[in-house]
């Protein structure tokens, strides 16, 4: 696997060459600073940019289009990388090899209408188009609680972080939507397209000479832009206390979200005895939550943990039945005393280190994964794979002793189900 | 040890069948590092009664056992735990139940060899106790409840159940509550005993390993393993003809209806006896009808007229469904567009070709995964249970006339609706 970044000025270019895929994708990023009221209006827009274009109006004509191109995938999301908001589409074709000479390009050339050359009528984007978009929105928002498992992690990131950036809610809201017509979703569309950080990351059996070229003469921005805030959001100070916080709904689960704070961690903490502590505690598929919390206690189905290293967090969640909500916490907490006590074995440590080897080698077989890795690592200069894997066997069992010392419990949010048909 | 070339996909397959009638089916891919390991048995939830191990007579038993049984399995009388044992490789475990299989799976990089061994072990060691029934009685319950807090779930498990009269299909994988705690360990051993025998199991392998040392590794452990019995006699529902109950509302905890639609068909009036082929008919029929480049979709979209839009085939013995979920704020209207649509089907000549090419290339695409590659491999051994080598030379011959008289065949009047509300009042 060969990999180039090259600077072209108003974007960097990605290239990956691997003869290990019959596919090749490319991944268009734009990203900015996050703004809470701007986020329901970028997922309006990434949605009407794959639906609709000046070429092919109906989403029935982009279907069409993409399936004469063999089958051509086009995804996209919006997602939170810390203090940023990153957009990405994406397109997935057959390389030419199993399809017809000259596929890939016009496959490029698709990707490229979705992006710059939208529905536009009369200086702002085809209204009949917005409208059907923005009714399916409001549908999907009003039906945000339906997921009660991920309401209940919603909720805890606004009870917890009130108004930082990991408290809102990517999935927009409802008010904003209101706000939303032709002509503001064409501005700021343009404004996405003159003022936002942009990369292209390519993956697949390509030639890095002409994958260059055909892009560069397809993507030919000419606005130079700059990067100046970091992506890791401020530390907030932990409550000595822990807070607690039930709401109620009609459900037969409760389900349980805890927060914990990271503080005082350092970069290299964070990125390697951090993983290995969270892969002990509840990441791993034989983690401590896993064994105690499940087995030991049949208190539940899922447990697991994650860390959200940009946003110096830990979040913990199961899916309990309420009269075990208190005893659940308990374990948990008890559970995250024992690793500040020293109470973990060179054992866990190796079993963590295997984890994330596998999970690095896994990532390897993955376009997705690959992508991914090379983006956060040119955006956050995180280590490259071999580093990574060398620096974590280095982690010793007091480096992971000392960094559970600095993960302190904040907030524990519980979304109580009261139907429960054994009460 | 039978090679066979999956045509059209640049790949081979390594066929292998022990003494005692265990199929094992191999794949090695040259350019990868990981691997994908499936060991299974051709029994799920719709198996509830049955003549067992021993016996003569037919025994029914509690719904949801066999998932039951899948979580148990990684109980070990020597107290190692599966989950523990393949940890310390970095490797991953889980397993899965359906309605017609149950599966036990690793991935991972590395101990290839010590992992395939232990997996085919521990799947091959119950160690069932009062003690650790009742644990797990506990951990299936919230996992059941978890699934009810789910609405698509909850609409999917309702339109089975008013489909079909008798036919345990109707009943959820995992059972209910109550179900769970009926159940013994003398109920497990009484089923595993029947149904995970050579003869009604496999193996399949995707990936990273040397198949010479794989087959070894497979026979040392199982070439000896004799089956408990020679053919297993599962109870046979006559599933009757119409569907269990045509209409059903339900009051949820949702905030935006939903339907579900289940059409039944008898095979016998399908008239397509090949089950391969009338599997690919079907999905090339709801593709052109409800695909993404479909005129129904385009149509339904501009009136706004649903959200979340998914359907399937669901196949019993003798019947095949077409099931149809969607999210919309208008139920009967959305209703009356699909009927609208199914009355008075269109489907052209040039969208069947273009869909046949794309299921070529799709076909080409998830080759490069190896957990796909074995999901595939899975689902043709249970479903025809052998290797189809030539799916692209199959999907390349679907002939337009032969779709045309299908349709032909097919009346959408044996209808179950089921309807999902939001709750008017939401208790305190």
């Amino acid at each position: 696997m060969e990999y180039i970044n090259k600077d072209l000025g108003s974007y960097h270019l990605h290239m990956i060459k691997t003869d290990k895929f019959k596919t090749i994708k490319v991944k268009v990023a734009f990203r900015r600073p996050i703004v809470k009221e701007e986020i329901t209006i970028r997922n309006i827009l990434v949605n009407f940019l794959v639906q609709t274009t000046n070429k092919y109006k109906t989403r029935r004509d982009l279907a069409i289009k993409a399936q004469d191109l063999y089958a051509a995938a086009v995804s996209s999301k919006n997602d939170r990388i810390g203090n940023y908001i990153n957009t990405e589409i994406m397109l997935s074709i057959l390389n030419d090899k199993y399809t017809e000479e000259g596929n890939f390009k016009k496959a490029l050339d698709f990707l490229y209408d979705l992006i710059y050359d939208p529905n536009v009528i009369d200086n702002g984007f085809d209204d009949s188009q917005l409208q059907i978009i923005l009714k399916s929105a409001k549908t999907s928002l009003e039906g945000l609680k339906e997921d009660s498992n991920y309401y209940s992690l919603i909720r805890l990131f606004e009870v917890m972080d009130n108004d930082r950036p990991s408290s809102y809610r990517l999935a927009g809201y409802l008010e904003d939507l209101e706000k939303i017509d032709s002509k503001n979703l064409y501005k700021y569309y343009l404004e996405l397209l003159h003022k936002d950080l942009m990369d292209i990351i390519v993956i697949g059996d390509i030639d890095f000479e002409e994958c260059e070229e055909l892009i560069r003469s397809k993507f030919a921005q000419k606005t130079f832009k700059k990067c100046r805030s970091s992506y890791y959001l401020d530390e907030v100070k932990p409550r000595v206390r822990k807070r607690v916080v039930i709401e109620k709904d009609d459900n037969n689960q409760s389900k349980l979200a805890i927060g914990a704070r990271l503080t005082g961690i350092t970069k290299y903490e964070k990125n390697y005895p951090l993983t290995l502590y969270n892969i002990i505690l509840g990441g791993g598929d034989d983690s401590k939550l896993f064994r105690n919390v499940r087995e030991k206690n049949s208190l539940c189905y899922y447990i697991n943990s994650v860390p959200q290293k940009l946003d110096n967090t830990l979040i913990i969640r199961a899916g309990i039945d309420k009269k075990n909500i208190k005893k659940t916490v308990t374990l948990v907490e008890k559970e995250m005393n024992n690793i500040k006590k020293g109470k973990v074995s060179e054992s866990d440590l190796k079993t963590a280190k295997e984890f994330f080897a596998t999970a690095i080698d896994s990532l390897l077989e993955s376009q997705a994964g690959i992508m991914d890795h090379y983006y956060m690592m040119s955006l956050l200069k995180t280590d490259d794979i071999e580093t990574r894997l060398k620096k974590m066997n280095e982690v010793s069992l007091a480096d992971v002793i000392k960094v559970s010392k600095k993960v302190k419990l904040d907030t524990v949010y519980c979304l109580e189900g009261i139907n429960n048909e054994e009460d | 040890m039978k090679k066979i070339n999956l045509k059209g996909l640049d790949q081979d397959v390594y066929v292998e069948t022990l003494k005692n009638n265990l199929n094992v089916i191999m794949v090695p891919y040259t350019n990868k590092k990981n691997y994908f390991i499936t060991y299974a048995t051709r029994y799920g939830s719709n198996i509830n009664a049955f003549v067992p191990v021993g016996s003569k007579k037919g025994i029914t038993v509690p719904n949801g056992i066999a998932h039951f049984l899948e979580h148990k399995m990684f109980e070990q009388a020597d107290g190692v735990d599966p989950f523990t044992f393949f940890a310390e490789s970095g490797t991953g475990a889980n397993a899965s139940t359906s309605y017609t299989s149950t599966q036990y799976i690793c991935y991972g990089t590395k101990e290839f060899s010590k992992n395939l061994d232990f997996l085919l072990k521990f799947v091959n060691e119950p160690y069932f106790t009062d003690e650790n029934i009742l644990k797990e009685k506990g951990i299936i319950k919230e996992e059941i409840k978890m699934y009810d807090d789910i609405p698509e779930s909850v609409l999917e498990n309702k339109l089975k159940e008013n489909l079909y009269h008798i036919d345990p299909h109707r009943i959820d994988i995992a059972g209910a509550c109550s179900d769970i705690d009926k159940i013994t360990k003398e109920d497990l051993y009484l089923c595993y005993n029947t149904f995970y025998n050579p003869n009604n199991m496999f193996i399949i392998i995707a990936g990273n390993f040397n198949k010479e040392e794989a087959l070894d590794i497979i026979k040392n452990r199982l070439d000896k393993k004799e089956n408990r019995l020679s053919k297993i006699t599962v109870k046979d529902y006559k599933e009757p003809k119409s569907v269990y109950k045509k209409e059903e509302e339900l009051s949820v905890n949702i905030k935006v209806p939903k339907i579900g639609l289940g059409y039944k068909f008898s095979k016998e009036d399908l008239k397509l006896d090949d089950e391969l082929e009338l599997d690919l008919y079907l999905s090339m029929l709801t593709s052109l009808l409800f695909g993404s480049a479909s005129l129904f979709r385009e149509r339904v979209r501009k009136e706004n007229l649903m959200t979340n839009f998914y359907y399937e085939w669901d196949d019993i013995k003798k019947y095949k469904s077409l099931l149809l979920y969607a999210e919309t704020e208008n139920p009967d209207l959305l209703v009356a567009e699909i009927e609208k649509e199914l009355s008075n089907i269109i489907i052209t000549q040039e969208d069947f070709e273009r869909m046949k090419k794309v299921w070529i290339s799709n076909e080409v695409k998830m080759i490069d995964y190896v957990e796909t590659t074995v999901n595939n491999l899975y689902d043709d051994m249970i479903r025809y249970k052998k290797v189809i080598d030539n799916k692209v030379e199959l999907i390349r011959n679907l002939d337009f006339n032969k779709l045309s008289k299908l349709l032909g065949q097919m009346k959408f009047n044996n209808r179950s609706k089921v309807i999902l509300l939001p709750m008017k009042i939401i208790t305190k």
